[in-house]
């Protein structure tokens, strides 16, 4: 009968039974993938469908060769289109490309950080030092300096940045990435912005981690010319995926000048060096104290600190920043030091070493011109004889 | 005030070697070659047996746990991919995919220099 059937089609050209893609599609919506949880033409497994007559070639292309139900999917399929009325030959190839490859995580480093030109991070080793309050003003000093500049608050513990800064609510971008808000032109990220400013974040090391690595994946950070990272204290976790995960360009080191402070900074220093992430140079804090009835700069900690381990390791000591009430009490309010008083020593201090940052990294681009920021490289199978 | 100084590269230190371009040879081979201008090659095999990650390598002894015959010449790498600025990081066949190695540790036990 079918043989008839088929070659009076044959004789008689397209019938109106003709297959179409669509009836292809509609029986093959019935086969799902058991890992995926979705059928395989939501998937997008169908390629290369080609009917001719009636008779329906097509491929079937999984995210990994390895599959374990490949036979059992391909038999399905053939017995799915055989349903299809006054269907002739019936081809059904079964191919893979590894999904995981395709969307590596470095690519996903790429849709959130593949316009930022450098990523800057601020780090020290100890706690208190003044760590985010540089990360601020510079992110702020640059911006002043008529750059585009983005800040993240790295800090999953102890967010510092959305007090200092005020920015608005982060929304969803069409392509699930979150969008960054905007506070005074700067692009802020902080886990305080999401937890409530309030609430612990009380998480292990592996969740943190978890989070950081979002933030320089699935944020649309656009198009920057510094990303500034203000790091948690310490040489930690944190510190380590994202020298993992981004390609920084720079470190600036904070420290306090007294020795106890010195001590943890070196271990900083160490850290970038073992990661091979140059250090752009130290900046002292609290170096000073001019008090409102004299000029008189009072070192209340031993001065020349920063210098002195600058000196000890060959990185360029950036300057120095004074003690100031108003800076303290102008962050609390989420204005910078830079913006609320740019005459003052400390403002004039950051405007000062941001120009020196941003120097150094020309400096450091230079130098690694040749270099490839991220590389996948698929290993594809090869003849032993082709060389 | 500041004594910002901007001098030749960050003062003392030197850049680092890190990937100029990075590409496979044959079946088992891939080439990097280094922004100093030295060129290595790395048999993936050999890099699979010498893993440096904490299930292969004992952390504190630094003694080698994985048995190199344990790895069959048949091993390959699925993918070879970059770990910050630093290192990189190979996924093989066999699932294994823990292992980073620095560009430090890939100069010293590179094939051909």
């Amino acid at each position: 009968m079918n043989i008839i059937k088929n070659i009076g089609e044959k004789i008689l050209g397209r019938t109106p039974t003709a297959i179409n893609e669509e009836q292809i599609k509609q029986k093959l919506s019935k086969i799902m993938d058991p890992d995926l949880g979705q059928n395989i033409v939501d998937l997008g497994f169908l390629r290369n469908i080609k009917i001719s007559g009636n008779d329906i070639y097509l491929e079937i292309n999984l995210t990994t060769p390895a599959c374990p139900v490949k036979e059992s999917m391909k038999s399905q399929a053939e017995a799915l289109l055989g349903e299809i009325p006054s269907v002739g030959q019936i081809q059904v190839q079964m191919t893979a490309t590894t999904r995981g490859s395709t969307a590596p995580a470095q690519s996903q480093v790429a849709q959130s950080l593949g316009q930022v030109k450098n990523i800057i991070a601020v780090a020290s080793g100890k706690g208190g030092v003044g760590k985010s309050t540089t990360a601020v003003n510079l992110a702020y000093a640059l911006a002043a300096r008529g750059s585009k500049v983005g800040l993240m608050d790295a800090d999953v513990y102890g967010p510092s940045i959305p007090i200092m800064t005020k920015p608005d609510a982060p929304t969803q971008s069409n392509s699930n990435l979150i969008n960054p808000p905007q506070a005074r032109g700067v692009k802020v990220m902080s886990i305080g912005l999401f937890a409530g400013g309030e609430k612990a974040t009380i998480v292990r090391g592996p969740m943190a981690s978890g989070v950081i690595k979002q933030f320089l994946t699935q944020v649309n950070w656009g198009e920057l010319d510094y990303l500034i990272i203000d790091y948690p204290p310490g040489t930690g976790d944190i510190q380590l995926t994202i020298s993992q995960t981004a390609p920084i360009t720079g470190a600036v080191v904070v420290t306090t000048p007294q020795d106890v402070a010195l001590i943890d900074v070196r271990k900083a220093i160490a850290m970038f060096d073992t990661m091979k992430v140059p250090v752009i140079g130290v900046v002292e804090t609290m170096s000073y104290f001019i008090c409102d009835g004299c000029d008189k700069k009072h070192y209340i900690f031993k001065s020349g600190g920063g210098n002195k381990v600058a000196a000890e390791f060959g990185l360029n000591f950036l300057g120095e920043v004074p003690l100031e009430s108003n800076v303290a009490l102008n962050s609390d309010k989420g204005i910078p030091a830079v913006i609320a008083d740019s005459a003052s020593p400390a403002a004039q201090s950051y405007m000062t070493i941001s120009g020196a940052v941003a120097a150094q990294v020309s400096i450091i681009h230079e130098a690694y011109k040749d270099a490839l920021n991220h590389f996948v490289l698929e290993w594809k199978p090869m003849s032993q004889e082709i060389q | 005030m500041a004594q910002s100084q901007p001098v030749e590269f960050l003062k003392s230190q030197k850049p680092s070697a890190r990937v100029k371009s990075i590409s496979q040879v044959n079946d088992r081979l891939f080439q990097i070659d280094w922004t100093d201008g030295l060129h290595s090659q790395f048999d993936t095999v050999e890099l699979r047996r010498k893993c440096p990650c904490a299930t292969c390598k004992d952390e504190w002894t630094h003694e080698q746990i994985l048995k190199p015959e344990n790895v069959p010449d048949s091993i390959r790498p699925v993918k070879i991919e970059s770990v910050g600025q630093y290192a990189l990081s190979v996924q093989f066949t066999d699932g294994h995919k823990t292992g980073i190695y620095p560009f430090s540790l890939l100069r010293k036990i590179s094939l051909i220099n």
